[in-house]
């Protein structure tokens, strides 16, 4: 006789039959009877017209009877509150059965239930069971707390249950431990402010003990737990990590990721010169390695893991790069994933194995991986600078195979690898031209008209090969669409004589049957500029192009650290922090890792070493001398390396982004241009605050001065309106500043030439230099002004919005960003709100542009736009800043880093008024 | 935290489905379903997302083993759960199959209300399960000692799945007609499993092997079992000792129940196994095999004058003979094209150690050029020995104590699988 004969389909009157059956007075025959009900509910019958002969079952002295019984009401007490309550009695009663497991089941079971009018009923019984001298009526009523909790928050609250389950976490049983331990994060996750686990070295310690006893599930909810304590210091920072690591070797993976999380966290605090340090590095690796062998599931959550452990602590894996080599038979999603891990792990040291791997695999037969393994190829070349020759030779020899995917993928890489190298692999360029023919997808075609037009003058028919392109142009892709006008324009520049026909017919192409705005637009910029001024048009479009960087698809610092806090989590397969997943006000709060503290700092920006190997506040750079001292000073300060060459750029004349309006060889007809494209809607002008009256007439003698800054074209300007409200006239104005936080000084006399009568008004605007003497004011953004006329001298102090300091050529690359935005000690971030802000973030973007604020990426994660941008200021300081913005929310979040953070207040401040403008 | 715990049939019938925390509806059945069956290959299957509801699924037994969740919870951890439930109700009913699932399903119930406590998942021993589970298993076909003949290796759950479980390895543990059929047994298996990378001069470029050492334990009473391994059994490449004759592993993690007190110097593993299947210890080698790799290739790929693609393939193995048995006589071969996968597949029923054998394809291939010579490769070989453990791990001794009342069986059984065996051409 088997259980499977319950399956079979119903007949008419079963409902009938089984009633009968249920009443019947034979145990067996009860037993059966409830169990063909539970098996017609598992398959979606509903059986809950059964209640009342059910619930009549439960008293029995059978406990599997008893069990089957109280399964069949967790399912149906919900949609029959009245009838649950039936049970009540019961499951009283079984509370107090001599018996342990029935005591645990009754109140496992009744905490189940979730109807309202049954909790109050269950208070008793379960602060009996949380004392009870069974741990495993224990262990269960502890759990019963979490579920309870779960029904009406309130009621636990007030019945003090929480006190009694923090007191569990002290119990002698490991298993007890656990459960509190698990109902306390629980609940504390719904109550962020409270401090209900009360985690402090003692209970750590308690918990540590604990650790070692529990089974291999309560050992994850306890390391989780652990997770969430943030050491005082790195010596216990080390020795919690001296106790997790024995949890490494465990067989089971969940207990050796949620160590690895413990790990990954408390090691952010240990000092990088310790010993310990390094051991704790060498015995992180084996067990990531060992999760590799487990089957294909693990081995896909495993490998999205090690992919964030591999960015954020590359040394740990770098000898293992072998692990990652593909099998044949993994499945397509993980050879996917150890490609991505391989590209981050090469170096120059593993590089010839790792190239002579990806050869290989870009010859298997799954198309989507042999595009990647060959794009794998590009990558590595860009990444290791060593290598670039024989990427190039491998890319080579795969075109030689002719495989239509993989030409295409080889050209798009290639096209990357001569941005990286300039003027070194064009002898490849004939080979490439060969396959013109067989590229069908826009992306090739985009980079191989690129890379013609890129080297036009180095390739012969180059204009044949641009001009078969152009046959079809309104059925290409606008992706393709633009390169080939592109292309073209530089291909005329090059060589004007014998393109002009061509270079005629791609900007009527673009400009007049076109539709598509981007691709008119920039058609008439080309067009323009062509034909007002060809020298200025081959300044513009034959520019030399930035580099690009190396790896391009590195997460955001700030994400990358919180998920390093969630590894082992969904939110680490995912690669999204878990607010972006999880509903409710679960998961809001950002984790982060801990600061290093004491003497680790010095070894984490070695860049101020020689500013006084103290602590960390005197080991930031004071950018602001307190002194008078010079500019000089200023420039020398010990910024970190990446940062100089760019600072460099900005002192001289040129700043990089608007080449044209400064120094461009001939003026007229480009400022015509640039007036062209504000029409068309580039970023609109920097913020000007209205003026305000700094000097009332009252206090001068009858002269009321009033005004703003702004910056004009690069130039800081004072805009002065002076009136004359006295009965005389008056002559001799002259200004003067006083030593001020950014070395701010009149770059010119003031020029008011003809005599202020009475009741005449006269606006200058004087342009300011940043080269003048500098004291730190406060606040930062005072100035003290001294006026002079035929009458008096005339002090007064006005603010500056810190944003006309702000330089043109203020857009960090994003690279650097990452770097830096690493780099800053997280002492230096802060934070502030913007309120009642109703712009888009795109809209927001292009206004801060306007003022030097510049967008370097945007990430956009469930309706949250997060921006990033960077601001330099004109003495060098750099300004980093994350902008998160929600649709529909109006107020913004700003987080600012600087090495001098003194300047985040003025910033923020900024930041306000350009928004609100 | 798990929400939901299910478990259907490859058709997406509804074997089991408990409820934990009653966030999410009885519909994430059929939800889970039609998703997982909309996958296609390149998407990784192993955490779905609905909505707010997460679904985590292993497949075992030719079913769908699935959890949801809502919490930011840990996917290793929920793996891990099911890869134990599969075991436990391995343990409990036998085997894994639809119809053991349906049979037991009151059995299976109950072993999930102890299992998990509203998603907090507490415990997945057999031997603590025991003193609270009530409902007795249902076997499908009453055991017979007489199956013994043909003893399988259960361990042998590899993607080939080539060995068929034995009757003696599928009955549930815990029996209530007592002492009925097989008494006192336990097995003891040592499996490896070996991926190795031949480079196309025939250079290794990559021997690594995964193996443990798995016991299945029906015995009553067994209050201590000690197993002895290889006396010059070294761990860690430190360890390598002059003579050359070592067992060295790179790594090696012992399940939580073992005692490791006579490991160090006698190499001895202490185990009290409880009733049911466990790996009691893990190793793996990485890259410095003991012996050659079992298998070579001598491949010849050129086209010929009517524009056929003609591979001729000599596959040698390089086992000692002596290491299978007599009874590997002459292959029968077979091989067919596979346009699908673009591969040819050989099979070769047998192959004894020392030998040699050869085959020669004949393709006809579209646009054949030069260049297309080097898209072939490279060749993957899929086998299993028998008998054999590639790092020569042996187990010396089986000793149980106290010594058993009545008469007890000990079976020590090895093997090594193919995981990846790729040879490039």
């Amino acid at each position: 006789m088997t259980d499977s004969k319950y399956f079979t389909t119903t007949k008419k009157g079963e409902i009938f039959e089984l009633k009968a059956e249920l009443n019947s007075d034979k145990k067996e025959k009860k037993k059966e009877a409830v169990k063909k009900v539970i098996a017609s509910m598992t398959v979606g019958k509903d059986v809950s017209a059964l209640f009342p002969d059910v619930v009549n079952c439960m008293q029995t002295d059978n406990l599997e009877l008893k069990k089957l019984v109280y399964l069949y009401l967790m399912n149906y007490a919900k949609s029959q509150p009245d009838m649950a309550i039936m049970a009540v009695n019961t499951f009283v009663k079984d509370c107090e059965d001599p018996n342990p497991l029935i005591r645990a089941l009754a109140v496992r079971t009744m905490g189940c239930i979730r109807v309202d009018k049954i909790t109050e009923y269950l208070c008793e019984p379960l602060r009996k069971c949380l004392k009870d001298e069974d741990p495993y009526v224990r262990k269960t009523a502890a759990v019963c707390v979490a579920k309870l909790h779960d029904i009406n928050a309130q009621l636990v609250e007030d019945q003090g249950f929480l006190d009694t389950l923090k007191d569990l976490i002290s119990d002698s049983n490991p298993m007890v431990v656990a459960n509190a331990v698990a109902a306390l994060s629980e609940i504390a996750e719904s109550h962020p402010n409270s401090n209900l686990l009360d985690l402090n070295p003692q209970s750590i310690n308690k918990l540590l003990t604990a650790l070692n006893e529990c089974t291999e599930w309560g050992q994850i909810f306890i390391l989780d737990c652990l997770a969430n304590y943030t050491p005082r210091d790195d010596r216990e920072s080390q020795s919690i990590c001296e106790r997790v690591t024995p949890r490494l070797s465990h067989a089971n993976s969940a207990v050796v990721l949620s160590a690895v999380k413990v790990l990954m966290k408390f090691m952010e605090m240990l000092p990088k010169d310790l010993d310990y340090y390094g051991t704790l590095l060498k015995k992180l690796a084996p067990p990531l390695v060992t999760l590799l062998s487990a089957e294909p599931e693990l081995q896909y959550v495993a490998l999205r893991n090690i992919n964030l452990i591999v960015q954020k602590r590359p040394e740990i894996l770098k000898h293992e790069m072998k692990v990652f080599f593909v099998k044949y038979n993994d499945p397509i999603y993980v050879k996917l994933e150890k490609l991505d891990i391989m590209i981050r792990l090469a170096s120059q040291a593993n590089i010839a194995q790792v190239l002579a791997e990806l050869k290989e695999y870009a010859t298997e037969v799954d198309v989507d991986f042999v595009r990647k393994a060959v794009r794998a190829i590009g990558r590595c070349a860009i990444k290791v600078e060593q290598s670039a020759e024989r990427c190039v030779s491998t890319l080579l020899d795969l075109i030689q195979t002719k495989v239509n995917y993989v030409v295409q993928e080889a050209i798009v890489v290639i096209k990357d690898i001569f941005r990286k190298y300039p003027n070194k692999y064009e002898s490849v360029i004939a080979t490439l031209c060969e396959n013109l023919d067989s590229l069908d997808e826009p992306e090739a075609r985009a980079a191989m008209i690129w890379i013609v037009g890129e080297y036009a003058e180095r390739i012969d028919n180059a204009d044949e090969l641009l001009e078969s392109f152009l046959e079809g142009f309104h059925d290409e892709s606008t992706q393709v669409q633009l390169q080939l006008l592109t292309a073209i324009v530089k291909l005329f520049l090059k060589k004007p004589t014998e393109t002009q026909e061509l270079v005629q017919q791609v900007l009527s192409l673009a400009t007049q049957d076109s539709d598509n705005p981007d691709l008119r637009d920039r058609g008439y910029i080309y067009w323009r500029l062509l034909s007002t001024d060809p020298v200025a048009a081959k300044e513009v479009v034959l520019a030399e192009k930035p580099l690009i960087s190396e790896e391009t698809d590195l997460i955001e610092p700030t994400l990358l650290e919180e998920l390093i806090c969630h590894i082992g989590t969904l939110a680490s397969v995912y690669h999204k922090p878990p607010s972006a997943f999880v509903e409710g006000s679960r998961g809001v709060m950002h984790k982060r890792l801990p600061a290093r503290t004491g003497s680790g700092e010095g070894t984490e920006c070695p860049d101020v070493g020689n500013a006084a190997g103290g602590s960390a506040p005197e080991a930031a750079p004071s950018i602001i001398p307190s002194q008078g001292d010079l500019l000089g000073d200023l420039l020398n300060l010990d910024l970190p390396a990446v940062l100089l060459p760019l600072m460099g750029a900005g002192f001289g004349a040129a700043p990089a982004v608007m080449p044209a309006s400064l120094n461009a060889p001939v003026g007229g007809g480009l400022g015509d241009l640039f007036d062209l494209g504000g029409g068309v809607g580039m970023p609109m002008g920097a913020y000007i605050p209205p003026k305000t009256v700094w000097l009332p007439a009252m206090k001068a003698k009858g002269l009321e001065i009033s005004g703003t800054f702004a910056r004009r074209a690069g130039v800081i300007q004072m805009e002065l309106v002076l009136t004359n409200k006295a009965m005389s006239v008056m002559t001799d104005f002259a200004i003067q500043f006083n030593r001020n936080s950014f070395g701010l000084a009149p770059a010119g006399p003031l020029q008011v030439l003809t005599p202020l009568g009475p009741n005449q008004t006269i606006e200058v605007s004087l342009p300011l230099s940043t080269v003048g003497p500098v004291m730190k004011m406060d606040p930062l953004n005072n100035l003290q002004v001294a006026v002079k006329n035929n009458i008096d001298v005339f002090y007064f102090s006005c603010q500056y919005p810190i944003s006309m300091l702000f330089v043109e050529d203020g857009k960090m690359e994003r690279q650097v960003f990452l770097a830096t935005w690493k780099d800053i000690p997280n002492d230096n971030e802060s934070q502030f709100q913007i309120q009642d802000c109703h712009l888009n973030s795109e809209a927001a973007s292009n206004k801060l542009q306007g003022s030097n604020i510049f967008t370097i990426a945007k990430r956009t994660v469930e309706g949250q736009d997060m921006l990033y941008m960077s601001i330099k200021l004109s003495n060098g300081i750099w300004v980093l800043a994350e902008l998160k913005v929600q649709a529909g929310n109006p107020n913004y979040t700003i987080s600012l880093k600087c090495r001098a953070p003194e300047v985040s207040q003025c910033v923020f401040q900024c930041y306000e008024a350009v928004l609100k403008n | 935290m798990i929400s939901q715990v299910f478990i259907l049939s490859s058709k997406g019938d509804h074997l089991i489905y408990k409820d934990f925390r009653g966030e999410a509806g009885k519909d994430a059945v059929n939800k889970f379903y039609e998703m997982v069956t909309a996958l296609t290959g390149g998407q990784p299957p192993v955490v779905m997302k609905h909505k707010e509801l997460h679904f985590v699924h292993i497949r075992q037994g030719g079913l769908y083993w699935v959890a949801t969740t809502k919490a930011d919870a840990s996917p290793f951890t929920i793996i891990e759960f099911l890869n134990r439930l599969t075991a436990l109700v391995k343990d409990y009913c036998g085997c894994l199959s639809e119809k053991s699932v349906q049979m037991n399903f009151a059995l299976i119930y109950e072993l999930l209300d102890e299992v998990v406590d509203f998603g907090y998942i507490q415990t997945t021993s057999t031997d603590i399960l025991k003193n609270f589970i009530q409902t007795e298993a249902v076997s499908s076909k009453p055991f017979s000692l007489f199956d013994l003949s043909n003893v399988g290796l259960f361990g042998a759950d590899t993607q080939q799945n080539k060995v068929a479980p034995s009757a003696a390895a599928t009955r549930p543990i815990v029996s209530s007609q007592g002492e009925q059929g097989g008494k006192n047994e336990i097995f003891v298996d040592v499996i490896e499993r070996m991926s190795v990378v031949i480079g196309a001069n025939g250079v290794l470029m990559k021997a690594d092997i995964e193996g443990e050492i798995r016991v299945k334990c029906y015995m009553p009473s067994c209050s201590e079992m000690r197993i002895g391994l290889n006396e010059e059994f070294s761990i860690g490449k430190s360890q390598l000792s002059g003579y050359g004759a070592a067992v060295r592993v790179d790594e090696c993690s012992f399940h939580q129940a073992v005692r490791l007190d006579e490991f160090d110097t006698y190499r001895i593993l202490k185990v009290c196994p409880s009733q049911g299947e466990q790996t009691v210890m893990q190793y793996q080698l990485c890259d410095d095999l003991p012996t050659a790799p079992p298998f070579r290739l001598f491949p010849s790929i050129e086209r010929d004058s009517g524009g056929r693609l003609l591979m001729y393939l000599k596959l040698r193995c390089d086992l000692p003979p002596k290491s299978l048995s007599q009874e590997l006589s002459s292959p029968d071969q077979s091989a067919e094209l596979q346009p699908k996968n673009k591969a040819v597949h050989w099979e070769i029923p047998r192959f004894p150690g020392g030998a040699q054998l050869s085959a020669l394809f004949k393709l006809e291939v579209s646009g054949l050029s030069a260049a297309s010579l080097q898209e072939v490769g490279p060749v993957s070989l899929s086998f299993e020995l028998p008998k054999y453990t590639s790092t020569g791990l042996q187990i010396r001794f089986l000793r149980l104590s106290p010594i058993q009342p009545g008469p007890s069986q000990r079976w020590v059984r090895y093997v090594t699988h193919s995981d990846s065996y790729t040879i490039r051409i």
